[in-house]
């Protein structure tokens, strides 16, 4: 599970989808949905193919407060990774991780 | 993996509320011995009816079991692949029902329910031969081979309505139920202690009966599973075995149900006292309830049946349907077709049923609609084969009883897990029987809700059929590794669940589905297997945690500039103090104004600023100096104050002091009034006037010397001469007061103005005082509530050119005037001339009493230096007027030797000659004027005499030169004697020698309006008036001022204006100054009256 390949996925997928874009608590659960499918089917591209992909979307808006968040994985550190990706502009952030979780 | 738990859990439910019913049966719990004793009466309502057929039924049944036992193992598959059916179904349908607006869709769930009822019933009946075959072999050796189907398919029928009929009751019971759980919550745990023994118990029966067929049958199948399946592992074999067991033991129940149900034989009243039986070893309570219960039941039923006798009309179509059946079960491996047509049938009948009965509508609750149904079938039947419900009433107990058993293999974790599971399905159960009730319950609402929907449709048949195919593998599936999992001792709470269920469906034993569910556990176990050994190999952690994102919040500032930006404005700081950037020092920008101020104040401005436009002060200001003509100005202000205080004095005089000046008028004869310089202040009190002099050019300017005071009144002061500068416009206080520290013998104004002033003094030191200096250049002092200025000499001789300076006492200083040079003819007096000669480029001459004459050149200076001059040391810092030595002349040298050899005599005066400056005379202490020139010949004559000869010790104190004609002059001598010299001749035209009684005279004074008068003062105060035209020989008047000593007169008046106020200064020792106004016909002039001069003179003469 290359990191750097996914996340540079990841990136282009939340360019895409949310450049231009304005918080908008209606419609955002529909966006996150899309955007966790088109990354999911972009990470697929990328074959690996014995990896069990779990993509986790999360776009809040941005009002000035503080967010942490934070993932925590029972895995098997050697083959199971995971990428981040975190998009932001004036009214919402983005954060997408992808954990690929190698199926024996 | 989700639906098939669900239903897990609903079929071990069923188990388990079967479970429950036996318990009630043995009397345990009220509850469940009320339910069951509601449906036995019930039953035995409808069995009244019918009660021949139901006992050929359970006759016919009963043979039909025994030869139904030889094909046991068909029967049994064909029921597993109709409960998987079933299940199917079920599934299908639930899904079905979510989209379910179509009528026609209701139909078909409703025929499927039909059809599943159906199903249901032929499991029944299947239960119920087997049974009979297992209790009754012996009894009923009869073989029913031909009525064996149709009676399978009644039985089934009737066990289907009784069924529905039962969850029905349960349904109502159970809500009964829960009403009274919570008032019987005691009670329950009670009986719930008490009902596991009783289930034990019966199991043991049970096991004890059954083990003999059990094996059988066990071996049996398994033989065959083997046939089908070759390749399967002994894992399993053991797995076909345990999958077989819930099946034995369902036979072994059956067996139980029957024999419990031959017991209590067919009559309503048998089964009734069972009941009651049943019930009195457990709770009495509950007995009355029950029975009410069943009366209520009763009255209901029996309304039903009533209606149900309508349909009677429809026995044709029933028999078709009955014939069909037979067709179905003789196809029995062709179970799929069947379903179709059965439901066909019961469409149509429905149909029927729905024509007759327009009253039913669609939105009539399930409940009831499903008891009509199940009730009109059980009436149907029961006419036809008579009543089968004594048997299945009697068969519900083993089908509990056999459940029991089935589960006790798992009794443990069974129980533990239903009670797990109920809690989490209905929390309003507590008991778990209770949730097996609820799981049921829920079981049959479904089924309601199909039935609900009314529509029915041929149509989605195929599809429905096509669904419930894929549930009986489904269900094949489940079971299989159900079954896997539980002889693997694997404790998957799931898998337990759907092993239950199999033995609580029933009958239905499909070695298709097992093959499947075999092949599958195999992968399952492989993959478990390998997941276990990769299990070893890898390491799972969770200790590493990922920060996904760290968004700090915002500061306030940022807030603040992100909403500022919005407002498309801009932000921009400034700092004054520019290098230190530092938000704590910041501070607001100071506001400025720029004044200037100079010290010591020099010229008219000395401070300045508060100009608006503050960047601009030094710019404004010198355009301000270069528009403004400085000395204009200065000029102007100086000459405006002047005029401005002396009206300002003029007014107050008049106002307050007019008539006591006049009053004084009266002190002397000439005059017509007089008024006082007020020199009653605090620094001139107490001194004596010492001299008196006017200016030449502005005749109202007087100076006078002061004296030191005889008592000091100003300490500070006490030590210094003064020169005050009057106006006498302005009598109330000096213009301007001089100080200094020496005596001072003379003084004089500038020759051309006011400006400067110049003073002998008795250590022989020349001093200058520039009247335009600032006085701030002075020491100030306050005296008198007002503040004084006393100005110290601008330049002094003293100490310095100490080559050329007068080592005796300065007699005489007189300015020379340097326009007389240019102009030697022109005018008649150098004084009266107003031209205004600018600059202070002037002689001045100083004589001492050793005959010296020292000429100094008065200099401006352009520039003053405040930090004091290196080069002239008697110039004040700040000074401009200094006096530079030009020439020095002795005087005595003019004197003849004879006089000469006597001693050198003292000179006391000096004048310069009005019309020439080069010319000039000097008074002696030997009674001669001598008469010297600055340069050039020797003038001509070189004394001028008495007329009585020689010289004699006698001082020439005074001399004056006529203000007309020029040319004569008077002397005064200390003895006495007044001589008028004409300059041209050695001896005087007049001289009077007794006109003062042989006192000295102070002074003598030409008029300055009258050419032909004068003044004299002597040392004792007396004045003479001369009127030369009225009288040559004695003075026109004498006046004495008593009790004063007059010590110095100065005469007021213009030459040039004789219609001006004239007057005489006096001043007196005490200090006070006066001025007598002269009376007008002594101050004008008289026509000719210079001409009639020269004439008297030449007649006297």
């Amino acid at each position: 599970f290359k990191t750097a390949v996914v996340k540079a996925k990841i990136n282009n997928v939340l360019k895409e989808e949310l450049s231009n874009m304005f918080y908008n608590p209606e419609e955002i659960p529909y966006v996150t949905k899309k955007i966790a499918e088109a990354i999911k089917t972009r990470v697929k591209e990328c074959a690996f193919d014995r990896y069990k992909l779990v993509v986790q979307v999360v776009i809040g808006e941005q009002r000035g407060e503080g967010v942490k968040m934070a993932a925590r994985c029972f895995w098997d550190a050697d083959t199971d990774n995971f990428a981040q990706a975190v998009y932001m502009n004036e009214s919402l952030f983005c954060v997408a991780a992808a954990f690929g979780c190698y199926y024996y | 993996m989700k639906p098939s738990k669900m239903k897990t859990k609903e079929d071990t439910w069923k188990s388990d509320e079967l479970l429950k019913h036996i318990k009630a049966a043995q009397g345990d719990h009220a509850d469940d011995s009320s339910k069951k004793s509601r449906e036995r009466k019930r039953h035995k309502d409808e069995e009244s009816v019918g009660t021949s057929d139901s006992r050929e039924h359970r006759h016919r049944g009963r043979e039909r079991d025994k030869e139904r036992e030889q094909g046991k193992e068909r029967v049994r598959n064909k029921d597993k692949e109709r409960d998987g059916d079933r299940h199917k179904e079920q599934e299908h349908e639930k899904v079905r029902k979510k989209k379910n607006d179509e009528r026609e869709r209701d139909r078909e769930q409703k025929q499927e329910r039909e059809r599943e009822r159906h199903n249901d019933r032929d499991r029944d009946k299947e239960r119920v031969q087997k049974w009979d075959i297992d209790q009754e072999h012996s009894t009923d050796p009869r073989v029913r081979i031909k009525d064996k189907e149709w009676d399978t398919y009644a039985e089934k029928h009737t066990k289907r309505g009784h069924e529905s009929e039962r969850h029905r009751d349960k349904e109502r019971d159970r809500k009964k139920e829960r009403d009274k759980l919570q008032e019987k919550g005691t009670e329950k745990d009670e009986n719930g202690n008490q009902r596991p023994k009783h289930r034990q118990k019966k199991d043991k029966e049970n096991l004890e009966l059954e083990m003999d067929e059990k094996y059988e049958r066990k071996e049996r199948k398994h033989r065959e599973r083997k046939e089908k399946e070759g390749k399967s592992t002994e894992n399993n074999e053991e797995t076909k075995e345990k999958k077989r067991r819930p099946s034995e033991f369902r036979d072994e129940d059956y067996d139980r149900r029957y024999k419990e149900h031959k017991d209590h034989g067919p009559h309503d009243g048998h089964r009734e006292k069972r009941e009651k039986e049943r019930r009195e070893p457990g709770q009495k309570a509950g007995i009355e309830e029950m029975e009410r219960k069943h009366r209520v039941r009763k009255d209901k039923e029996d309304g039903k049946k009533q209606r149900h006798k309508d349909i009677k009309d429809s026995a044709v179509e029933w028999k078709d349907r009955e014939w069909e059946h037979k067709d179905r079960e003789k196809r029995d491996w062709e179970r799929k077709e069947e379903p179709q047509r059965k439901h066909k049938h019961k469409v149509k009948k429905e149909r029927d049923e729905k024509e007759r009965r327009g009253d039913y509508t669609e939105e009539q609750s399930v409940k009831r609609k499903k008891e009509r149904r199940s009730i009109q079938e059980t009436t149907s039947e029961s006419k036809r084969k008579g009543s089968t419900k004594e048997q299945i009433d009697s068969q519900k107990k083993p089908t509990e009883t056999l459940t029991e058993e089935f589960v006790e293999g798992e009794e443990i974790a069974m129980e533990s897990q239903s009670t797990i599971e109920s809690s989490n399905y209905d929390n309003d159960f507590e008991d778990y029987e209770d949730d097996f009730e609820e799981g049921d319950c829920e079981d049959e609402e479904v089924e309601q809700e199909r039935e609900e929907i009314p529509a029915r449709q041929r149509a989605e048949l195929e599809a429905i059929q096509k669904a419930i195919t894929a549930e009986n593998e489904q269900v094949r599936e489940t079971r299989t590794r159900s079954h896997r999992k539980t002889f693997n001792e694997e404790p998957n709470r799931d898998f337990e669940n759907s092993q239950t269920r199999g033995p609580a469906r029933g009958t239905f034993i499909d070695f298709a589905a097992a093959k499947q569910r075999e092949i599958i556990s195999k992968v399952a176990s492989k993959q478990k297997k390998r997941s276990l050994e990769l299990l070893r190999l890898i390491d799972l952690d969770f200790s590493v945690s990922f920060s996904l994102l760290d968004l700090p919040p915002l500061n306030e500032y940022d807030v603040y500039i992100k909403n500022f930006g919005r407002t498309n404005t801009k932000q921009a700081f400034v700092q004054c103090n520019e290098d230190n950037v530092d938000r704590d020092i910041q501070t607001d920008e100071i506001e400025t104004v720029e004044k200037w101020t100079q010290h010591p104040g020099e010229g008219n401005l000395i401070c300045g600023g508060l100009l608006k436009c503050g960047a601009n002060v030094s710019d404004a200001l010198s355009s301000v100096a270069k528009n403004v003509d400085s000395r204009r100005l200065t000029n102007f202000l100086r000459s405006a104050c002047q005029v401005i205080s002396v009206l300002l004095e003029e007014e107050q005089a008049e106002n307050q002091a007019s008539k006591n000046l006049q009053s004084k008028a009266a002190s002397l004869s000439v005059s017509d009034g007089c008024s006082q310089l007020n020199t009653n202040l605090a620094f001139l009190h107490g001194r004596e006037v010492l001299c008196l002099h006017f200016s030449p050019v502005q005749r109202q300017i007087l100076l006078s010397i002061h004296s030191l005071p005889k008592e000091p009144g100003v300490v500070q002061l006490a030590s210094s001469y003064m020169v005050c500068v009057w106006n006498i416009w302005e009598p109330s206080a000096p213009q301007k007061v001089l100080v200094c520290e020496s005596e001072v013998q003379c003084c004089c104004f500038g020759p051309d103005n006011v400006i400067s002033l110049f003073a002998g003094t008795t250590d022989g030191s020349v001093v200058a005082w520039d009247l335009r200096e600032h006085s701030i250049m002075h020491c100030s002092l306050q005296i008198g509530g007002q503040e004084w200025t006393f100005r110290t000499p601008t330049f002094s001789t003293d100490g310095v050119l100490t080559v050329v300076n007068h080592s005796c006492a300065v007699k005489a200083v007189y300015p020379v005037s340097s326009a007389c040079f240019d102009n030697p003819g022109v005018g008649l007096s150098l004084f009266s001339s107003q031209e205004g000669r600018s600059g202070l480029s002037f002689q001045l001459a100083t004589l001492d009493e050793s005959g010296l004459l020292n000429l100094w050149v008065v200099v401006e200076l352009q520039k003053a230096d405040f930090a004091g001059s290196l080069t002239d040391l008697g110039l004040i810092p700040g000074g401009k007027i200094k006096l530079i030595h030009s020439s020095s002349i002795e005087v005595n040298s003019f004197l003849p030797r004879n006089l000469v050899q006597l001693g050198s005599p003292k000179t006391l005066s000096i004048r310069f000659l009005p019309s020439d400056p080069n010319h000039f005379f000097i008074g002696t202490d030997i009674g001669l004027v001598s008469h010297g020139t600055r340069h050039g010949l020797q003038a001509a004559p070189k004394l001028y005499k008495p007329q009585i000869n020689g010289a004699r010790p006698v001082q020439v104190t005074c001399i004056d030169f006529c203000h007309f004609g020029k040319t004569l002059f008077l002397v005064g001598c200390s003895d006495g004697t007044i001589r008028l010299h004409s300059v041209i001749t050695e001896r005087p035209i007049i001289q009077w020698n007794d006109s003062t009684q042989g006192r000295p005279i102070r002074a003598v004074a030409w008029a300055l309006t009258r050419p032909g008068m004068f003044f004299v003062l002597d040392s004792a105060s007396h004045i003479y008036v001369w009127d030369l035209l009225q009288n040559v020989s004695t003075p026109a008047a004498e006046e004495s001022l008593q009790p004063d000593r007059i010590t110095a007169i100065a005469l007021l008046g213009d030459p040039e204006k004789p219609g001006a106020s004239s007057g005489l200064m006096l001043a007196m020792q005490t200090g006070a100054i006066e001025i007598q106004y002269l009376m007008k016909h002594w101050s004008e002039p008289h026509l000719n009256e210079l001409e009639t001069l020269h004439y008297i003179l030449q007649k006297t003469a």
